[in-house]
């Protein structure tokens, strides 16, 4: 009896909140807005502070964000449900053609900003695609604790990663067939000329090789920040961006671009994207080279024009993935590659690969 | 059984008459069985017709089996979660006995210290974890300290850290099923038993087990298909030997080329969990696992009898073990002064107690760090974070979603577990077992593989980013929780009392009000309080259903997991202790008067 009072009590103040709720949430649904896949963390903080209160403040237009690392599955089952969410994404590489057809809208280049368009004329074509634009450049490469490795004694390739006699200490790479096979490979003597197509079985040997000095195989890109401040591990393969935001403040680690990977990010508007011209004026926005520069000077994930890469500062682009000094150490990392279909056909490279790097570890 | 002829029906707006009468209860399943068929067996049909739509409908599953790894995962998981759900009930057991034994402020303190760490996301406990065991954490630092260790040990990413964790996890759950079995334990059994000079160890095994034994089997299966499920703490506690199977599916859930074969690995480790729980059901008996019917029945008497020294009652499962492994070593110890027992439940229930409540500690110390990063202890302090957190919108608009919809989520499943409880125990309809089964699997089905395709059904009702959605999403998990705590607490009530009413001309909103309510409150409680926290807490349903306008505390927490680790994780889950000691002092007069009337 006294339950069921309480559960009455309860309920009417309840109900009013969500009514209320449901009203706001109906309200920004039709407001002007324009909804963007967001990162998150450090770097969602930047892109808010940089690019969404400015554009808001100048457009009127309300950028929502979603945080989300992985769009593509559902950017595939809102297109075949007819209901597409959200305005603005970020895709990889690969899923710029899985994608295209089904559920990614064309890019109209003509209507972007004049800035936008400035930027985009120094861009290889191969990053202004129809249906998605490299709007982040992603750089992949090996960090060491600089006070356990010192001087001339550091770790200035894959071959010394694999080295534990020469470089003694705990080590963390990805638990990913991608950028892991590839460095295995160099460490192994191949040329990064003539990696690509893999040789997957001679990756496995070498990886099986250094298996037993890694304390932690990593799935998220906030571990091996993580395990290197830890001192979980000495040196680590892990993503430029978050590494070198800890560098520049202050954390003893350093990064080597020799034989480290660069690849890109798409950015594309969904099939029946709800506010497809305020995502094209959001677009316009972030390719404005000044804006981009002093994005990727609050933190280090960078657009990859050359025109942004002038505009910044250099005390922070000499950690950027698309600095020339740091492109010419490192290696273009292949999608294509990895997005193909292997040999047994019934899997992509990836599937494959990842399936052979599980089995290895869980041995 | 032979009630069917009399079977109480307790819902008034039932249909009356002969065949009410007869039909009550099984109706009472209904509302939970449509529920189930929306928004949980739809997308479950949907997720298998998917898996079957290869070029050949087998393709996606011989992949499945034609790769060592999958199989060998699959083993793998079940091994952990065996191990997890016996170190549960292990260290679950003097647990519940400790907080049953002790009285006034210490029981509430017991028992605050097992629950509150329920209410810290899993995230941010696992991150306890790896700060208390790391290289340069505490513990390490105290056995180098202390002399046993000479250099730091490896500590995290093995499996013994994924065990503890998961048992740290999971501990409160197997605590509570036990413990509502416990409180229904008339005391007076262990005195008589103690008094006609049983030893502690012939306590525990003639009285105390047989007659907890229901909510032992409740907690058991309740913690091993959650863990079954697991796998944010494996990826990030674990070593690379230690991949379960559902850390396969999210990996696959990533890629837009998965379709089908993500699917099919879904439908594996659903059939293969679906077919463990089923044989264990057909060898214990299907009562077993939701609270025992016969052995609850015939339990007070026999027990009583068994410690009196009289001729044994009816023979059960219980009995026959006790018999055989259980006597030859009660003439061994039988001897043992009875303190011994109350010495080991202390014992044990004050290492569990400083297992769950350690990882919290630390996260409040971190939340006061004045560094940017998680680390312990701390280099400074500061309440930087705590300026941060409450300085933004964002999170403080995340914490009311959550309470919204974690409240919403509970009335939805305390409701409709309540009616099927009731339906399940009290209906006399054939195939229960498989009712039950229905109503419990949506434990088992990893939330990612359920998420996955709730997202498709959702997408098309318009419901993706809804309250209401959300809500009734995170009850689709709360239920079984529910079911499960509740029938167990209805089979200790007797259906003869609820006759007794009737007969006397109660209705059957009556019956339900005055006997079957207040002997069921501390289960209704424990259950709306799980239901609640399994809303509140849930991630990876929400990951797939909410939007840009609806963001829960979860949600936001793992994007800081996944993109930057901070204190406001730290932050976040020292206001939740708060909130929630703050919530039992004050629901303490209310749970006091709830167990006078129990």
């Amino acid at each position: 009896m006294r339950g069921m009072n309480y559960l009455g009590r309860l309920a009417s103040p309840l109900a009013s909140v969500v009514l209320v709720l449901a009203s706001t949430g109906l309200a920004a649904a039709q407001a002007n807005v324009v909804i963007m896949q967001d990162p998150g963390g450090g770097y969602g903080e930047a892109l808010r502070k940089v690019m969404y209160d400015t554009f808001e403040k100048d457009t009127g237009i309300k950028v929502v964000t979603v945080q989300e690392a992985r769009s593509g599955p559902r950017i595939k089952a809102q297109a075949e449900a007819g209901k597409a969410q959200w305005d603005l994404t970020f895709i990889f590489d690969q899923e710029t053609k899985l994608l295209g057809d089904c559920c990614l809208e064309k890019i109209d280049y003509s209507k972007l900003s004049e800035p936008a368009q400035k930027t985009l004329a120094a861009m290889p074509d191969n990053l202004k695609r129809p249906r998605g634009v490299a709007l982040q450049v992603i750089g992949v490469g090996l960090v060491y604790n600089k006070e356990k490795y010192k001087g001339d004694n550091v770790p200035k390739s894959w071959a010394d990663f694999w080295d534990v006699k020469k470089f003694p200490g705990r080590r963390c790479l990805p638990a990913w067939p991608r950028f892991v096979f590839e460095a295995a490979l160099m460490a192994d003597g191949v040329e990064k000329s003539k990696l690509y197509p893999l040789d997957m079985e001679r990756a496995l040997k070498k990886v099986k090789e250094i298996k037993p000095s890694i304390a932690k195989w990593w799935t998220t890109s906030a571990q091996p920040p993580q395990l290197m401040l830890d001192g979980e591990a000495d040196m680590c393969m892990a993503y430029t961006g978050s590494m070198s935001k800890l560098a520049l403040e202050g954390a003893p680690v350093e990064l080597e671009w020799n034989e480290g990977f660069i690849y890109y990010d798409f950015f594309s508007i969904p099939k029946g994207a709800p506010h497809y011209e305020n995502a094209l004026k959001l677009l316009s926005w972030r390719l404005d080279p000044q804006r981009a520069a002093q994005l990727t000077s609050t933190f280090p994930v960078a657009l990859p024009s050359p025109v942004v890469f002038e505009a910044a500062d250099r005390k922070i682009s000499r950690y950027w993935a698309n600095n020339p000094a740091n492109v010419s150490k490192a290696i273009e990392w292949s999608p294509d590659y990895w997005g193909a279909a292997s040999p047994s056909g019934k899997s992509t490279n990836e599937e494959y690969g990842q399936e052979k790097l599980n089995a290895l570890l869980a041995q | 059984m032979t009630s069917a002829s009399i079977s109480v029906q307790p819902g008034r707006f039932v249909l009356s008459g002969l065949v009410g009468q007869l039909k009550g209860s099984t109706l009472l399943l209904l509302p939970a069985a449509a529920f189930l068929a929306f928004i949980y067996l739809l997308p479950l049909i949907d997720l298998i017709r998917i898996s079957l739509s290869g070029p050949t409908w087998s393709v996606y599953f011989e992949r499945v089996f034609a790769i060592p790894l999958y199989w060998d995962s699959l083993v793998r998981t079940m091994q952990i979660s065996v191990t997890v759900a016996f170190l549960c009930l292990l260290f679950g057991y003097p647990t519940a006995l400790l907080i049953h034994r002790s009285r006034g402020i210490t029981q509430v303190l017991i028992a605050t210290a097992i629950v509150l760490p329920y209410f810290i996301a899993i995230l941010i406990r696992t991150y306890a974890w790896m700060v208390l065991l790391g290289r340069n954490g505490p513990v390490n630092k105290l056995l180098i300290s202390v002399g046993i260790l000479s250099e730091p040990a490896q500590l995290l990413f093995t499996r013994g850290t994924v065990l503890l964790c998961m048992t740290a996890v999971l501990l409160p759950l197997m605590v509570l099923s036990i413990y509502s079995s416990v409180a229904r334990l008339d005391q007076n059994l262990t005195r008589a038993a103690l008094a006609s000079g049983a030893g502690p160890i012939a306590v525990f095994w003639r009285v105390l087990l047989p007659l907890t034994l229901p909510g032992i089997g409740a907690g058991f299966l309740l913690v091993f298909v959650t863990a079954l499920g697991f796998f944010i703490t494996p990826t990030l506690l674990g070593g690379p030997g230690d991949q379960m199977f559902a850390m396969h599916i999210t990996q696959q859930a990533d890629s837009v080329t998965s379709e089908g074969f993500l699917q099919a690995l879904g439908v594996v480790l659903l059939a293969i969990t679906l077919a463990v729980v089923a044989v264990a059901g057909r060898f214990l008996g299907f009562e077993f696992i939701w609270g025992g019917g016969k052995l609850s029945e015939a339990a007070p008497a026999r027990a009583a009898a068994a410690a009196s020294g009289a001729g044994p009652g009816r023979r059960t499962v219980g009995t026959l073990l006790a018999d055989m492994i259980g006597w030859p070593l009660l003439r061994l110890l039988g001897r043992l002064p009875a303190s011994c027992g109350v010495w080991t439940v202390r014992g044990m229930g004050g290492l569990v107690i400083a297992v769950l409540i350690l990882p919290i500690v630390v996260v409040m110390i971190i939340s006061f760090s004045s560094a940017s990063y998680l680390t312990f202890p701390p280099p400074g302090f500061s309440f930087r974070w705590y300026e941060k957190f409450f300085s933004d919108s964002n999170w403080m608009l995340a914490f009311s979603n959550s309470l919204i919809v974690a409240a919403m989520s509970a009335c939805i499943a305390v409701t409709l577990g309540t009616s099927a409880a009731m339906g399940i125990v009290r209906s006399s309809i054939r195939g229960k077992s498989a009712i039950m089964l229905l109503l419990v699997s949506p434990v088992i089905v990893p939330p990612v593989v359920l998420g996955l395709s709730l997202y498709t059904l959702f997408l098309h009702f318009d419901l993706v980013g809804t309250i209401f959605g959300l809500a009734a999403a995170h009850a689709i998990g709360g239920l079984p929780i529910v079911v499960v705590i509740l029938s167990a607490a209805l089979q200790a009530v007797d259906p003869k009392l609820e006759q007794a009413a009737a007969v006397h001309g109660a209705s059957s909103l009556t019956v339900f009000r005055k006997v079957i309510l207040p002997a069921i409150a501390p289960g209704l409680a424990a259950a709306t309080f799980f239901a609640f926290l399994h809303s509140f807490d849930e991630l990876v349903l929400s990951l797939f259903l909410s939007s840009a306008q609806l963001k829960t505390l979860p949600l936001m927490l793992w994007a800081d997991v996944n993109y930057r680790l901070n204190p406001v994780l730290a932050v976040v889950s020292t206001l939740e202790v708060l909130l929630v000691v703050g919530g039992i002092v004050l629901a303490r007069p209310v749970l006091a008067r709830s167990r006078e009337a129990a």
